[in-house]
């Protein structure tokens, strides 16, 4: 498994335990709230959607990944920001932009990218594709392909931890297009009716598809400013700081698990290639994607590692060791075989098979 | 043995399985408090309390999604779409969520959930409140879809699709909710996938669905009075899964093969029947296949302009002595 | 390589293959027969496409195909068969699975007479049933709509017994005590076959009436013996009566076209052609009726030569199956005997057909202004066989009648001139 050893840092993700490594730079900030591992977990996981992502991308170059297929790039710290404060054991719902969140949940490298190959060891064994990718081991229930249908299906699940009183959350990520559809408010309201512990998350890249989210949504924030109609906080962050996120999650976690109910928090981060594969991204003003890309979540929390003091040796060596780790679960998946034919006859029902008549 | 009206065999159905069972849960709009609107979930709202019979808006996506979002992680969800017309409004969960999670993720989901609904014509409310649309469900793979036509059906087939671990339509025909029948006391459970043959003849094999059934069986004796034909009549129960089975052997021991369908003429349950009969047992037929169904237009609501769209049992005499020999 | 259905003719659509002469596994030449194929009246021997090894017979014999439809599979010699391709596991599954669950599916290789004795077609049950125990359908009596054969018609007439000697197309006679000395066995050959089946069907398919009237030659005559012998001298042959019944015929269909027609089901098809049907006896050795298409657009002198060629090509075996096709209406003529009438079978699936006989010289009431005389005259009766289905006497009758006067008071000499 080329992912292992992400789980041991995923782990620890919740430790305020002090760092190991005492801060020595000059002007090395003094350690904080979110500490040093939990930040190296940050930034294993960053890097991880980043070098996952961009290995995507040149893979529909070489066309090994068929299909449509929606990358992340630029949208990562948002899933490692909430997934690192999460429990292994919540439960977390995505969009058919899927492949970040689903990798942050601790998904294999190799899972994701032969799904999005077709190969058997795909994460579904090619059966779901790019636009669903679920590793439920991870608590990553789902990728949606159909705007809004996951926000009352993560309602739903948060009703079982509700039900059950287990403590655990649902985690809803969606993008700033879904809150104009009806599904996003039924199950808004009735999340907040019921009290029940699932936490929203708009991810605003100001574009619905290919269309300004401004021009078709009659409110500013199209998450934050809908928030008051369910008696919800307004909560619009910075989605390319891992830190900020990382703290808004903990807080709604924390307001969930106490049975104060939903939260909705819109994020605003920015899509660094075009809305899917066929896009190149050309209806966008000339320079804003200039602009976003000063605020990279990458470089930018590569920076935040050095203001902490973490060494460059410890920060490049991370690095090295996911893209290595990229290039390993590329290998595997382009020497797994494509899926059998057996599995076209298998599991439309729970005994496995497909039968519809004796 | 009591006699049971159908509705309160729905509510006994749901009262057996969530004494059994903590997991099952129930939600819908006025199912609680209010015992549904047809009064088919009356005492559960008191006997399990709000916990377990939760009240919901009028948002059918988010009954289905917490439907599916909480068998997915460990319910056994009940959902109730008061009327099947409103399927409409969510059909997106029906068909492209629950129906597909398990196969689209090779397998790792689980959807043990039953969705409720009224469905069908007979009570004057118009084309939006009158469809038979469970042949949408049918045409769905990965959903089982079952129409009882007796309270005693009613109440094992509703409990076997609690208990069964993949989602289940349950259609249950609005204008049947008053008929009595005798239940069997005690638990009940019936098996999904079954049919039944009500009553044997030799002369024709009526196939019906709900309360297609009851109206089929009216037809049968009459034809037997005055007109001597002898027709076998199979109550379907389950269209996913077809009993294929007895269906198929029912007509081939008649060669004859009438379906009775309430749904608009196109595409309905029985042309897949007949389908089936055409490519597997077509040396069996001793003459044409006769559907016989509404015709195909939006269901009128007038009692005389329903009435005569809708399959009645005199129409069924007339169309099997006319078309029969 | 796949062995087909010849096309017979250009407007032959379909062949039965009457007998097999290769058997699987056999040598097969493009020098020797295969198999022979007969359409409605015609035998043909049909030899193997290519040199090599008879692999499969696809159609037994008996059995009617489309054109082009595979009969056989030879392997040429040297010739590597392929392996049919793998269906994909799925589809596989799912035939298995259908075939292995459902006991009752019957084979769907049936194959039978498809109507009964009223025309209407047999269901897939009875024609199974009537396939396993090889009955005529035409000897069920239906209980159903409009006579329809039901499955219990077919499971009471078995009960009755019948499938212990079931009815055949052939019905077998009734043994015969003789001796050998005293007799001497014909096989039926083929043709003799083809018109026992086809007589029998037409009996048991239509209603006959007969009907007839006598007609007065006189004008005819005349005009015969007016160009007699230059015709024949340029012709080659004589001239005889057929040609102007043969015309009086196709100008009469004209007015009264409901004999110009066949029967389909529950309808009747009016031609709007008149393709002419001309019985000839080969010699004692058959008959045939060869088609002459488009009568009614031919003179007189064309009808004369095409009844010629038809009548000589069938003599000598020349004739194509395309002569036999698109038959509207038949006359036999039996006249060069002398007999009076003969009540002819109808060409199925037509629904008349006209007997000439002998003309005679008679003497003849002749009525005039001046009163009756007799005279003597050259008569002879027209005899038509109708089927009652298709229309009733007075139709008939109506015709006929009009035959007689077209064949009494045209100016045939001026016709021929």
């Amino acid at each position: 498994m080329a992912t292992k050893p992400k789980a041991a840092a995923k782990g620890k993700g919740r430790a305020k335990a002090a760092p190991k490594r005492a801060a020595k730079g000059k002007a090395s900030l003094a350690n904080d709230d979110i500490g040093e591992d939990t930040r190296l977990a940050l930034w294993r996981s960053l890097l991880e959607i980043r070098h996952v992502e961009q290995r995507a991308y040149d893979l529909f170059l070489q066309n090994l990944i068929k299909g449509t297929s929606h990358l992340a790039l630029g949208h990562e710290a948002v899933a490692a920001g909430f997934a690192t404060a999460m429990q292994k054991d919540d439960w977390s719902f995505c969009t058919y932009r899927g492949h970040h969140h689903t990798l942050a949940r601790g998904a294999s490298m190799e899972g994701v990218l032969g799904e999005l190959m077709g190969r058997q060891c795909g994460l579904l064994q090619g059966k779901g594709g790019s636009m669903h990718l679920t590793s439920v081991e991870h608590g990553a229930m789902g990728s949606y392909a159909i705007i809004g249908a996951h926000l009352p299906i993560a309602m739903g699940a948060a009703w079982t931890a509700q039900y059950k009183k287990t403590g655990q959350v649902s985690v809803c990520f969606f993008g700033d297009g879904t809150t104009n559809i009806g599904a996003f408010h039924e199950a808004l309201n009735m999340a907040a009716v019921w009290k029940l512990p699932v936490v929203f998350v708009c991810e605003n890249n100001l574009y619905m598809e290919y269309t300004p989210i401004k021009d078709v949504t009659a409110v500013h924030n199209p998450a934050g400013d809908r928030a008051a109609s369910y008696g919800l906080p307004k909560i619009v962050i910075d989605g390319n700081d891992a830190d900020e996120v990382y703290r808004t999650a903990q807080t709604a976690f924390a307001k969930a698990r106490a049975g104060d109910g939903p939260s909705l928090i819109e994020c605003l981060t920015y899509r660094h290639s075009g809305h899917s594969r066929a896009d190149p991204g050309d209806y966008r003003p000339p320079g804003e994607l200039e602009a976003w890309l000063k605020k990279d979540p990458v470089p930018r929390y590569r920076e935040r590692l050095a203001e902490f003091g973490i060494s460059k040796d410890v920060i490049d060596g991370m690095d090295a060791e996911v893209l290595a780790q990229v290039d390993e679960a590329t290998e595997i998946s382009k020497a797994s075989s494509p899926p059998g034919l057996e599995l076209i006859d298998v599991d439309v029902w729970a005994d496995g098979g497909t039968a519809w008549r004796n | 043995m009591a006699e049971l009206t159908y509705r309160e065999a729905v509510a006994e159905a749901i009262a057996q399985e969530m004494r059994r069972d903590e997991d099952v849960v129930f939600l819908g709009e006025d199912i609680g408090a209010a015992g549904g609107v047809f009064k088919a979930t009356v005492g559960l709202f008191k006997e399990f309390g709000p916990e377990r019979v939760r009240d919901t808006p009028i948002s059918e996506q988010a009954i289905l999604g917490a439907a599916m979002g909480s068998a997915m992680t460990g319910l056994k969800p009940i959902a109730e779409i008061m009327f099947s017309d409103f399927l409409a409004v969510c059909w997106d969960i029906v068909a492209n969520e629950i129906a597909k999670a398990r196969y689209m993720t090779g397998g790792q989901m689980s959807m043990p959930l039953v969705i409720r609904t009224a469905n069908g014509g007979g009570s004057r409310f118009g084309a939006q409140h009158s469809q038979s649309v469970e042949n949408w469900a049918m045409m769905i793979p990965g959903l089982k879809v079952v129409a009882p036509s007796s309270p005693a059906d009613v109440k094992g087939l509703l409990a076997a699709a609690i208990r069964d671990p993949d989602p289940v339509m349950f259609f249950e025909q609005k204008s049947l909710y008053p008929i009595k029948g005798f239940v069997p006391d005690g638990e009940l459970v019936d098996e999904l996938g079954t049919a039944k043959v009500l009553r044997d003849g030799g002369d024709v094999t009526i196939v019906a669905l709900a309360a297609m059934v009851p109206r089929a069986m009216k037809a049968a004796e009459e034809l037997s009075a005055q007109h001597g034909i002898e027709a076998t009549v199979v109550d379907v129960r389950s269209l996913v899964p077809l009993d294929t089975q007895t269906i198929l052997r029912e007509i081939s021991k008649t060669g004859r093969l009438v379906t009775v369908e309430e749904n608009p003429r196109l595409c309905g349950w029985g042309a897949e029947i007949a389908s089936i009969v055409a490519d597997e047992i077509f040396w069996d037929l001793d003459g044409p296949i006769i559907r016989i169904t509404t015709p195909h237009i939006p269901l009128p609501a007038a009692d005389a302009l329903e009435d005569a769209t809708m399959p009645s049992a005199e129409r069924i005499v007339r169309e099997i002595v006319e078309k029969i020999d | 390589m796949d062995v087909i259905m010849p096309q017979l003719g250009e407007t032959v659509a379909e062949g039965t293959v009457s007998v097999w002469h290769k058997t699987i596994g056999d040598t097969v030449s493009t020098k020797e027969p295969l198999f022979d194929v007969s359409s409605d009246k015609v035998e043909m021997e049909v030899p193997a496409p290519a040199e090599g090894t008879l692999l499969e017979i696809r159609v037994d014999a008996g059995t009617t195909v489309p054109v082009g439809e595979v009969v056989a599979i030879i392997v040429r010699e040297g010739e590597v068969i392929e392996a049919k391709a793998a269906a994909p596991a799925a589809v596989r599954a799912e035939a298995e699975v259908a075939k292995a669950d459902v006991a009752s599916i019957r084979s769907n290789s049936v194959k039978a007479a498809n109507r009964d004795a009223n025309g209407n077609p047999l269901s897939p049950a009875v024609r199974r049933l009537v396939a396993e125990h090889d009955l005529d359908p035409t000897a069920i009596a239906g209980s159903g709509l409009k006579g329809r054969i039901k499955k219990k018609d077919v499971l009471a007439y078995l009960d009755s017994g019948a499938s212990r000697a079931p009815a055949r197309r052939f019905p077998a006679p009734p043994p015969l005590s003789f001796s050998a000395d005293d007799t001497e066995v014909i096989p039926f050959n083929k043709l003799r076959k083809l018109t026992a089946e086809h007589m029998v069907r037409s009996k048991a398919t239509s209603p006959h009436v007969l009907q007839a009237v006598e007609a007065d030659f006189a004008r005819v005559a005349r005009a015969r013996t007016g160009v007699s012998g230059g015709w024949k001298k340029r012709e080659g042959y004589s001239l005889t009566y057929l040609p102007f019944i043969a015309k009086a015929v196709c100008e009469a269909i004209r007015e009264f076209p409901r004999v110009n027609a066949a029967i389909d089901g529950e309808n009747l098809v009016v031609f709007r052609r008149v393709n002419l049907g001309i019985a000839v006896d080969l010699d004692f050795d058959g008959l045939v009726a060869p088609v002459i298409k488009d009568a009614d657009q031919m003179t007189l002198q064309e009808l004369a030569r095409a009844i010629r060629d038809v009548s000589e090509r069938a003599r000598t075996n020349q004739l194509k199956p395309d002569d036999f096709t698109e038959g509207t209406y038949t006359i036999s003529n039996s006249g060069v005997f002398g007999t009076m009438i003969t009540a002819p079978i109808i060409n199925q699936p037509q629904v008349a057909i006209l007997s000439t006989d002998g003309i005679t010289k008679k003497p003849v009431v002749i009525e005039t202004d001046d009163g009756d005389t007799i005279g003597i005259r050259p008569v002879g009766v027209l005899a038509q066989s109708f089927d009652h289905r298709a229309i009733d006497g007075a139709y008939s009758a109506a015709f006929l009648n009009r035959v007689r006067e077209i064949i009494q008071t045209k100016d045939w000499a001026t016709v021929l001139s």
